[in-house]
């Protein structure tokens, strides 16, 4: 039999077996649901896209249909007009919520509590074109001429940095893209963990490796499982976008080919990078116990590399953002996100896509061996050390050859004004990891140790955000929520022994 | 043929295996003995590539193993364990398939075997749900399930209760009998002398003693008489060549040396009290492995 057909018959089992599990199924459906509330029950709530204004006192003529006429043609909303008789009596409308807002002798906007300014700009702006039109024509100045003279000068924004045909959606693709693959590292990449643990306690795993080398058992088990992640995510996304378009909601952004692309293959590079780490560092537990200790190193990385992603977007042309990009451990999350950011000659994300898929290849191969080595060895758990001394070294230089890589090119940049956006995005990003922790805290089936770390993990990026805004500093705050994270779990791992 | 041609593999000072070599041939069973730490587990690992070899090597049919018929050789490692929360015949079908079978054809051999070990109404029920008896038999037949050409056992024996036992040998006995070779390991001398042919004997990593069982005992030129008796003890203490080695109230056992005359002790044997038994034979492999083994 040939190799691929053993890996396709281990990834179909993980498939099977799994994907008809309980838990799965059901983690399955609630993310559905939830997404799909998410679209669908805001708009449903909401629906107040009409409003109503009511008149009263001096008004110029016309400005009911003026104010109609603005709600449609700027705000995008409609906007019913009343007329009341007396003040008090639009005043009352405005108290029992009939009318959101009263407009008195046309200079003065009475509300029931704070201004909306989206309907304080139509009725303004209806207020002001009466009374210039009014103005001008007591001048005695021509209408035609008025508008003639009133044409708005068209001014347009030039992005220096930024690539041609950039859209915002592109940064908001990259970054969708990066929450969601940290969700799918840690749900998935965790059953890839514990599934190597199980059969490794059950002993099943020296029939196995009779049979087909541990690399390719290995490989199978990433397959099937990450198969199983890309039916979650789009199952999900198909939802999503049902959901979105029976609402008629959200206007889906436009996005580049390029960037959309890029962040598929960084997202199944970046799986495979994690699921294969996640897997070798499983077969060095001998008990369920003892999978979350020696998952450790590789949720360090995986949450540090997650924060760097945001902070590359912050500064996409920095040297050490360039640096992110190619260590192939940060670069599934920091290179899309410099691609979205137009900050990539075309073969810099070849040549990272290069430099992970290389890695990806020497970490199953060495995966492989850790496997073999510490798979038939029970008890306490094995340490990384003792494996490598085992097996007289030579290994363990390809992590260091692909860092290598990275030290190139020290591109200056302007911090400048980048700090805005990246808090932006740092308030994006605590919700998507709450939503993360929430998927995977179903899946994990009761493993405290799991949801501690996520809450770890949660807190972590809480922290970096509240730290960022605060110095007005993204890499500080970065740092510091790394740190918490960081002690959090050393703290988790001392309470354990 | 399965060959150990030197094979040698140190866990840092222990020598697990040593310089060792032996066979075994198609059509026979080859009982795999020696004590706890001998080295059986880790030479019948090598077989599987689940030991890197540190000299030497393992030959199938006179060549290096490939891996395709690697994964068609039955295995059942010492520690038994399979997917605890697998279906049952799911489980065996795609241990099989993992083994290089077609899907139909394993699908049918495995109902087969279901059949005879009377397993047919548990295969759609997950493996942990079973009794710790059928689970020994849903181990067995993952290793027999791609009807091998090579069959190695770790142990087959222990924690079997009698009955099990003797359908574990017949299973043995028809597999060699269908041209497999079957090797496998066993602390129990008893059974190894009724069903093997042949033994191979390891000690502290090295072969003492292997080859054709009968030619073995034979090939050895001390004989062993054993004595049953009642009445007064006869008086064998004086006959050259033979040294008592054990003695009892009725009984006597004694070795005999290649110089030693059995028509003398015998003759004695009659001289004395009544004689209830007497026997004149080449030693047993209970003997022959402590010999062996130095113990």
């Amino acid at each position: 039999m040939t190799g691929w057909r053993q890996i396709w018959v281990v990834a179909t089992r993980e498939v099977r077996e799994r994907g008809r599990s309980r838990a799965y199924l059901i983690a399955l459906a609630l993310m559905v649901v939830v997404v799909v509330a998410a679209i669908v029950v805001p708009p449903l709530l909401e629906n107040n896209d009409s409003r109503n204004v009511g008149l009263t006192g001096r008004t110029p003529a016309g400005l009911a249909t003026a104010i109609e006429a603005q709600g449609r043609d700027v705000g995008g909303a409609v906007v019913r007009v009343r007329e009341f008789d007396t003040v008090a009596g639009g005043e009352a409308a405005v108290r029992s919520g009939a009318v959101d807002v009263l407009v008195v002798d046309a200079s003065r906007l009475e509300w029931q509590r704070r201004a909306d300014s989206r309907l304080q700009a139509v009725v303004t702006g209806a207020i002001q074109l009466l009374t210039v039109r009014d103005r001008a024509a007591a001048a005695g100045v021509d209408p035609d001429t008025l508008a003639r003279v009133l044409a708005p000068v068209q001014v347009g924004n030039v992005e220096l940095g930024q690539v041609a045909g950039r859209s915002p959606g592109d940064e908001t693709a990259a970054l969708a893209m990066t929450v969601l693959l940290l969700m799918v590292i840690s749900t998935y990449g965790g059953m890839v963990l514990s599934g190597v643990v199980e059969e490794k306690s059950s002993r099943v795993v020296e029939v196995l490796l009779a049979r087909l080398p541990a690399r390719k058992l290995l490989a199978g088990k990433i397959t099937g499982i990450g198969l199983l992640g890309l039916a979650q995510v789009t199952v999900t996304a198909v939802a999503a976008l049902v959901a979105s378009v029976l609402v008629d909601s959200v206007d889906l952004p436009a996005v580049r080919g390029a960037v959309l692309a890029w962040a598929v293959v960084w997202f199944v590079l970046g799986f495979a990078l994690y699921a294969t780490a996640f897997g070798a560092l499983g077969s060095l537990a001998s008990r369920a116990e003892d999978a979350q200790g020696v998952a450790g190193p590789a949720t360090v990385v995986l949450v540090a590399s997650y924060f760097a992603s945001f902070a590359a977007i912050g500064s996409p042309r920095s040297g050490w953002a360039q640096a992110a990009s190619y260590l192939p451990v940060t670069a599934p999350m920091a290179m899309p996100n410099r691609v979205a950011m137009g900050a990539t000659s075309w073969w810099e994300p070849v040549v990272a896509a290069a430099v992970a898929v290389a890695t990806v290849g020497a970490l199953v191969r060495l995966a492989g061996r850790v496997y073999v080595r510490a798979i038939l060895h029970t008890g306490p758990t094995l340490k990384l050390r003792e494996v490598w001394r085992g097996r007289a070294g030579g290994q363990g230089a390809e992590g260091q050859g692909a860092e290598g890589q990275g030290a190139e090119g020290q591109g200056a940049e302007g911090q400048g004004a980048e700090g805005q956006g990246a808090e932006g995005q740092g308030a994006v990003t605590s919700s998507g990891v709450e939503s993360a922790g929430q998927g995977s805290r179903v899946v994990a089936l009761g493993a405290g140790a799991r949801r501690r770390e996520i809450a770890a993990m949660v807190a972590g990026v809480v922290l970096a955000v509240v730290v960022g805004v605060i110095t007005r500093d993204v890499v500080i705050g970065v740092a510091v929520g790394a740190l918490l994270v960081a002690a959090a779990r050393t703290g988790m791992r001392h309470g354990h022994r | 043929m399965l060959a150990f041609e030197a094979a040698t593999k140190r866990f840092g000072a222990v020598n697990a295996l040593d310089d060792c070599s032996f066979t075994a041939a198609p059509g026979r069973l080859t009982g795999f003995l020696g004590p706890n730490g001998a080295g059986k587990t880790t030479a019948m690992r090598s077989i599987f590539g689940l030991v890197a070899l540190d000299g030497g090597r393992v030959c199938w049919q006179g060549a290096a193993i490939t891996p395709a018929e690697r994964a068609r050789f039955g295995y059942m490692p010492e520690e038994r364990g399979l997917y605890p929360r697998m279906r049952v015949r799911d489980q065996l079908v795609y241990l099989a398939v993992l083994s290089g079978g077609s899907q139909p054809a394993v699908g049918r051999s495995v109902d087969e075997w279901l059949e005879r070990f009377e397993l047919t109404d548990r295969a759609k029920d997950r493996l942990e749900a079973l009794s710790h008896g059928n689970q020994q038999r849903v181990q067995l037949i993952a290793a027999l399930v791609t009807d091998p050409q090579l069959l190695v056992l770790d142990e087959p024996f222990s924690g079997l209760d009698p009955i099990a036992m003797a359908n574990m040998a017949d299973v043995l006995a028809e597999r060699a009998a269908a041209g497999a070779a079957v090797l496998f390991s066993s602390h129990q001398l008893d059974l190894v002398e009724d069903l093997c042919e042949d033994v191979v004997i390891v000690d502290h990593g090295k072969v003492v003693l292997s080859g054709d069982l009968t030619r073995l005992r034979a090939g050895v030129r001390q004989r062993f008489v054993e004595i049953r008796y009642t009445g007064a003890a006869p008086p064998l203490s004086g006959v050259p060549g033979a040294s008592v080695v054990e003695r009892r109230e009725g009984l006597i056992r004694l070795k005999l040396a290649e110089d030693g005359d059995v028509a003398e002790v015998a003759a004695l044997a009659q001289a004395t009290g009544r004689l209830l038994s007497f026997s004149y034979e080449p030693p047993t492999l209970s003997q022959l492995f402590h010999q062996a083994v130095g113990s």
